[in-house]
């Protein structure tokens, strides 16, 4: 009989495989805070704007997330990318979240008057 | 495995420091609570299942006993994170032994808390904890039904805990012969209105069955006669989500994190005056000091500290002696504050501590549910002289009547709201008497923020600059530009505008 513990193990061998199929170690990785505190910050827009380059075929991970506890630097975006450190923005307007993609995300270079240090 | 390339580390807790950029926060703080929230996609359960989610449910049902589970959350050291600190392990056997053939679980997610927001950060930010933590409660307690008891302004927190908890069903984690075994388990939310003693545990329940939120005298305890009169196990949302880690990292882990007495970590809001506002984690044991300096950041704008009230609106006000605290249950209560849920509010010298004490009153005032008479008789007239005081009607005798009606309410008050209310009260009158001393025999409020202690005149050294003139809401200040200023006593309502525009210290407080 299959034990609860070899079900769980499967779930989680399925869900990674889910996960790695949406390019998870491939591609840029962009978390987005999207809790009640983020949101009323203004994070829907800093969503909005990542998720309009996707669309308009920016080849990028997107995920929200929940609050990590930076409420004074809040909507927090992070950028994580296999291999390199992670970094995280902060007070990611609309305005700040276009220049990370367009100049981050889509050149590498980081756009450092918003990183949280 | 692709496992071990996205999480190099197999331990559950603390790994914030390997996704996050942002060093300086959060290298001081360790994070079991808060171990996901930030992390992971909060409504999908991929994302949690790929942080070893459902596998300390699993463990559970495959490995353990009821008994052993039990045994060993009274390992770990574990209590409860709502504030009072009752050992969670013994709450669960209490449940677990008392005679009956239905059982409850019961989330306390009602944070009334006015700046706490732990509770929902951890819904918000990773909503299946909390569901797993229960399903292991319900297990351990031998229950078939778990209630979320949530306040209806989550509204966020409630969506992604119904798609949590709808999605756990699908998955098999949650109904019928869960997992294979056959231990049958659900949960369901209720929405709470928004009381704050509601938060104290017979009131909540009382609340859930349908009845006006008041709590009522105990024994008996929950664990014994809870919901419906049936043996039944609450906890809050803070407790529920270390139960995971517990299970999966072990008790003898947490139980070497912390205290003596307290073991693991607590979550606090951090707000007021302080750099770095926010959700902090920190073990047991770490100093007030090192929260306010290495983590927040220090004070911003120079400004010297005054006090940090700890454990919500009815926390005590603690000075800077105090600063070297170690925070745990025991500690805080003997310096004279409390754990609470885990709300820190950092003072500046702005701040008049009179007038601190009576915000936070009003605040318990308003929510005394009124079955008791200390409670609601009680904090009322206390509010009321501390009105007058902060009126510059102060008598003589009001600061022992103070005392006196304080210690009483706290002795005679029926449950923990009424029990803590005056806390802020009594412990800025032991701390910063000084400054009640002042309103009432000076009519002199030193911070400047009681409107009938203060009056603002303008200095002979006035350049006429005009600035305070254009900033005043009410047009009382009068002078022709590069001439001296006149403030009209009659006109001004003393907001201070114009004493913080002023750039020539020209305008005197007095």
């Amino acid at each position: 009989m299959i034990t609860p513990l070899e079900i769980v193990k499967k779930k989680k061998e399925e869900a990674i495989d889910r996960i790695m199929s949406k390019g998870y170690l491939t591609k840029k990785r962009v978390y987005v805070g999207m809790a009640t505190c983020e949101i009323a910050a203004g994070s829907k827009d800093a969503m909005a704007v990542f998720q309009t380059a996707k669309e308009k075929g920016l080849n990028i991970f997107i995920s929200q997330k929940g609050c990590a506890g930076r409420c004074n630097l809040e909507p927090t975006v992070e950028v994580v990318e296999e291999g390199k450190a992670p970094v995280k923005y902060g007070k990611v307007t609309k305005e700040v979240a276009q220049k990370i993609v367009d100049q981050h995300l889509k050149k590498d270079e980081i756009v450092k008057e918003a990183v949280i240090n | 495995m692709a496992a071990k390339k996205i999480y190099p580390q197999e331990h559950l807790h603390d790994r914030s420091q390997h996704i996050f950029g942002d060093v300086n926060f959060f290298s001081k703080q360790m994070r079991i609570t808060l171990r996901n929230c930030g992390i992971i996609d909060p409504e999908n359960v991929d994302d949690y299942l790929s942080v070893r989610g459902f596998e300390a449910l699993a463990k559970v049902l495959a490995e353990m006993k009821p008994e052993a589970v039990i045994a060993e959350i009274k390992k770990s050291g574990l209590r409860g994170r709502g504030g009072a600190g009752f050992p969670t392990g013994l709450k669960w056997e209490l449940t677990a032994k008392a005679p009956g053939d239905e059982r409850y679980v019961i989330c306390n997610a009602d944070e009334g808390d006015p700046g706490a927001f732990m509770d929902r950060s951890t819904i918000e930010g990773d909503p299946f904890t909390v569901v797993e933590g229960m399903i292991i409660g319900g297990y351990a307690v031998g229950s078939s039904k778990g209630i979320v008891y949530i306040r209806a302004e989550y509204p966020l927190a409630i969506k992604r805990l119904e798609k949590a908890i709808e999605v756990s069903r699908r998955e098999g984690f949650l109904g019928k012969n869960i997992l294979g075994s056959n231990f049958s388990y659900d949960i369901e939310i209720r929405l709470g209105a928004g009381a704050f003693v509601c938060g104290e545990e017979t009131a909540l329940i009382h609340s859930i069955e349908g009845a006006r939120g008041m709590p009522r005298p105990r024994p008996p305890f929950p664990s014994v006669s809870g919901l419906f009169d049936k043996p039944t196990l609450i906890n809050n949302v803070e407790t529920w989500a270390n139960i995971p880690v517990i299970i999966l990292d072990g008790a003898d882990w947490f139980s070497s994190i912390g205290t003596a007495k307290s073991k693991g970590t607590k979550v606090f809001a951090l707000a007021g005056k302080i750099k770095n506002t926010g959700l902090v984690e920190v073990p047991m044991g770490t100093t007030l000091r090192q929260i306010i300096d290495d983590i927040g950041g220090g004070i911003p704008g120079g400004k010297k500290f005054k006090a940090i009230q700890t454990g919500g609106p009815s926390g005590g006000c603690l000075p800077a002696e105090y600063l070297d605290t170690q925070i745990d249950y025991e500690s805080l209560a003997a310096a004279g504050s409390i754990m609470g849920s885990g709300g820190m509010i950092v003072i500046d010298e702005d701040s008049c501590m009179v007038n601190l004490a009576k915000f936070f009153l009003e605040f318990t005032q308003d929510e005394s549910c009124g079955k008791c008479t200390p409670c609601r008789e009680g904090t009322k007239r206390m509010l009321e002289i501390l009105t007058r005081i902060t009126e510059g009607k102060g008598k003589e005798g009001d600061i022992e009547k103070l005392e006196r009606l304080g210690n009483m309410i706290k002795k005679a008050s029926l449950c923990g709201l009424g029990q803590s209310a005056p806390n802020p009260v009594l412990s800025t009158l032991k701390n910063f008497r000084e400054e009640y001393v002042e309103h009432i025999n000076e009519k002199k409020c030193r911070a400047g923020v009681c409107m009938s202690l203060v009056s603002y005149e303008i200095l002979e050294n006035c350049t006429g600059c005009t600035a305070c003139a254009r900033v005043c809401p009410t047009q009382a200040i009068a002078g022709e530009p590069k001439h001296l200023h006149k403030i009209d006593q009659k006109k001004c309502i003393k907001c201070g505008i114009c004493y913080k525009t002023c750039k020539f210290k020209a305008i005197k407080r007095g």
